[in-house]
């Protein structure tokens, strides 16, 4: 930008014109750069939002000890490649294993006991509070407080014709695309999915059906921090590892699932496209340190004119 | 006319041994030590029972009360340091700012009734008074700390007598916060005796009903944030001119409102005295395990997770066991 600017300065008017309109192409680059990467970033978030969301739809609760367990995996990853040295593949494994067993022990030991009781609408809350508070000052005093970086898992940047994106990058959004779909069918095609929409849908009639509820619960947050242990360690690169880590990305996932609408599977992905696009654009045309006040404002707006989001039911 | 319950002989006895305590407490102990605990104490103690008026009494569950406190420390600050307006009256100021914010906070949570939704469009305005904070740094000078912010003036009395604020005596702070304290109850007491106390359970127990039966639900959800916000606001000041240090970290963080819900929840939520055991305790209890360093939070989040799993109406109903 700035040699075209020096140009600018002793240039004529027709030269002046000709640069306006580089300018111009350059600032397009730069938007349709910075939108890529709000895609990519916006595919991780339609993940850790998906478990939120899901979570939701089942249980009608939120859940806020999710970003520890986004933080979680995320230091699992560390730990394995730092540890063994192996494949990045196999720590996402384990990460996403340990994910999933943590996601069954804090339903089946803190939620479970207070499903059914008064105050569920509010009982959830304070208690995946204080998950969230115990895990983020466990990892401090376990894990310590640098913060740590793993490296990409693929080097090198794909370039076309100027237009440059890391591998990274693109593994994040095929990650992305295949769990998504996979997820997407795996709910509409199995007996798993049809007990779990069944129940979403109407717990009583479902368990009337013989659809044993309180195993559906079990699993329904098993899965959900999965998908979210996956989004960290896809992110780990991007991002550096640490024990507040998650603190962010639950607030992104709750605007996520309002824009999308809560409860609803493709309300969360499109919810995070949306808000990946809206923080690149305001990276673009504000600063990167309002991008969070714009994507905060745009939540309140849907909060007081569409409270449902794009897919939601009508549960507000 | 009186709505709530009537006192028992043993809650009365218990509430003036501790008026009569918390009055003459600072003739005994001096040591600065213990009474800023005290401070800090009274301060939750006024923090958690305007949240409580919202949460316990209206059955709104905010998730933001830490922005009206910051939005009050910040005010009371800034108008003290930029326009030298006194800090008695910042107290003021900083309140009637936190409440002009909570009612323009109040108007989109008026539609949504579920805790979730509630819960988040109030996080997302704290958050945005947050990062504002720390943006506007010609103004806060964001995460440096704003600092610099004068103290109370002097009181004087007497000739040569004053109440001084200045130097290491804590007292006079003591009985400021006390009156902040004693007037927040007051406050609150008189509004949950009232018929608008009567509308705020009303619209927690059943919405529909109380709707029905004519109680200007939106009139009395506002009033319950105005109110709210507004002595969160002016605790905030208090705390401004008190700590004489402010970042965004410490008074807009999650963190606070965490501190919150677990003061009230471990008093008990929607008890009146609830709110003020469980901040005596917890301040204290918190203080005790300084010892602990990291395990501190540790603690502190195990502990929420047991109060709402084994003891969900908190410590103040098993004390004063309410007749049904």
């Amino acid at each position: 930008m700035l040699p075209c600017r020096k140009n600018a300065l002793r240039g004529t008017a027709e030269r002046q014109h000709l640069l306006t309109a580089e300018r111009i192409h350059m600032n397009l680059k730069l938007i349709a750069e910075q939108m890529l990467n709000g895609l990519v970033l916006g595919s991780m978030y339609a993940l850790v939002a998906s478990g939120l969301t899901l979570i939701w739809g089942t249980m009608k609760m939120l859940n806020f000890a999710h970003g520890e367990l986004y933080m979680i995996g995320g230091f699992v990853l560390y730990y394995t490649s730092l540890l063994f040295g192996v494949h990045p593949f196999w720590g996402i494994l384990l990460a996403v294993l340990v994910a999933f067993i943590l996601g069954l022990l804090l339903e089946r030991t803190i939620l479970h006991p207070l499903l059914d009781k008064p105050g569920w609408d509010v009982s959830p809350i304070v208690a995946t509070l204080g998950v969230s508070i115990f895990l983020q000052n466990f990892a401090l005093k376990a894990w310590g407080e640098r913060f740590k970086n793993v490296p990409y898992f693929i080097e090198g940047t794909l370039d076309l014709s100027g237009f440059r994106i890391a591998y990274q990058r693109i593994l994040i959004l095929v990650v992305a695309a295949a769990v998504m779909v996979g997820f997407w069918l795996y709910v509409k095609r199995s007996r798993f999915g049809l007990a779990l929409r069944a129940t979403a849908q109407d717990r009583d009639a479902a368990t009337i059906l013989g659809i044993n509820s309180h195993r559906i619960y079990l699993l329904t947050f098993g899965i959900s921090s999965a998908l979210a242990a996956l989004a960290a360690t896809m992110l780990a690169p991007l991002f550096l590892i640490n024990p507040w880590m998650g603190i962010p990305l639950l607030l992104k996932a709750f605007i996520v699932v309002v824009l999308g609408g809560l409860g609803s599977f493709g309300g969360a992905i499109l919810g995070g496209f949306l808000l990946g696009s809206i923080e690149s654009l305001a990276i673009v045309f504000l600063s990167s340190e309002w991008k969070d006040v714009a994507a905060f404002v745009v939540l309140i707006s849907f909060l007081v004119f569409k409270p449902s989001g794009f897919f939601g039911t009508k549960e507000w | 006319m009186s709505f709530g319950p009537s006192l028992s002989t043993k809650k009365s006895k218990a509430i003036a041994a501790m008026v009569i305590v918390l009055l003459i407490f600072p003739v005994f102990i001096q040591d600065p030590y213990i009474m800023n605990i005290v401070i800090l104490s009274l301060l939750f103690a006024v923090l958690a029972c305007s949240w409580n008026l919202i949460c316990g009494y209206t059955g709104i569950f905010t998730f933001g009360h830490q922005a009206f406190f910051g939005i009050g420390a910040y005010v009371s600050a800034l108008f003290s340091m930029k326009l030298g307006l006194s800090p008695w009256l910042g107290l003021l100021v900083g309140g009637v700012a936190a409440g002009l914010i909570g009612c323009m906070i109040g108007l989109p949570c008026l539609r949504l009734r579920v805790a979730p939704y509630i819960a988040i469009t109030t996080l997302a305005f704290s958050e945005i008074a947050r990062i504002i904070c720390m943006n506007l740094v010609a103004l806060t000078r964001g995460e440096l700390g704003l600092w610099g912010i004068p103290e109370f003036p002097d009181i004087p009395l007497w000739g040569d007598l004053v109440i001084s604020f200045s130097g290491g005596d804590r007292t006079a702070y003591y009985y400021v916060i006390l009156v902040i304290f004693f007037a927040s109850l007051g406050l609150i007491g008189w509004m949950l005796r009232s018929y608008i106390g009567l509308a705020f359970r009303a619209i927690r127990d059943e919405q529909d009903a109380a709707l029905s039966l004519g109680i200007d639900t939106t009139r009395y959800k506002l009033l319950a944030f105005i109110t709210s916000s507004f002595l969160a606001g002016v605790a905030g000041s208090f705390y401004a001119h008190y700590i004489l240090i402010l970042t965004p970290t410490s008074v807009f963080s999650v963190g606070l409102m965490t501190e919150v819900i677990a003061v009230t929840l471990v008093g008990g939520l929607g008890t009146f005295w609830g709110p003020v055991i469980g901040a005596f305790s917890l301040t204290v209890l918190l203080e005790y395990l300084r010892e602990f360093g990291e395990y501190r939070f540790m603690i502190y989040g195990a502990m929420l997770v047991a109060t709402i799993m084994f003891m969900p109406k908190g410590v103040s109903s098993k004390l004063f066991p309410e007749k049904e």
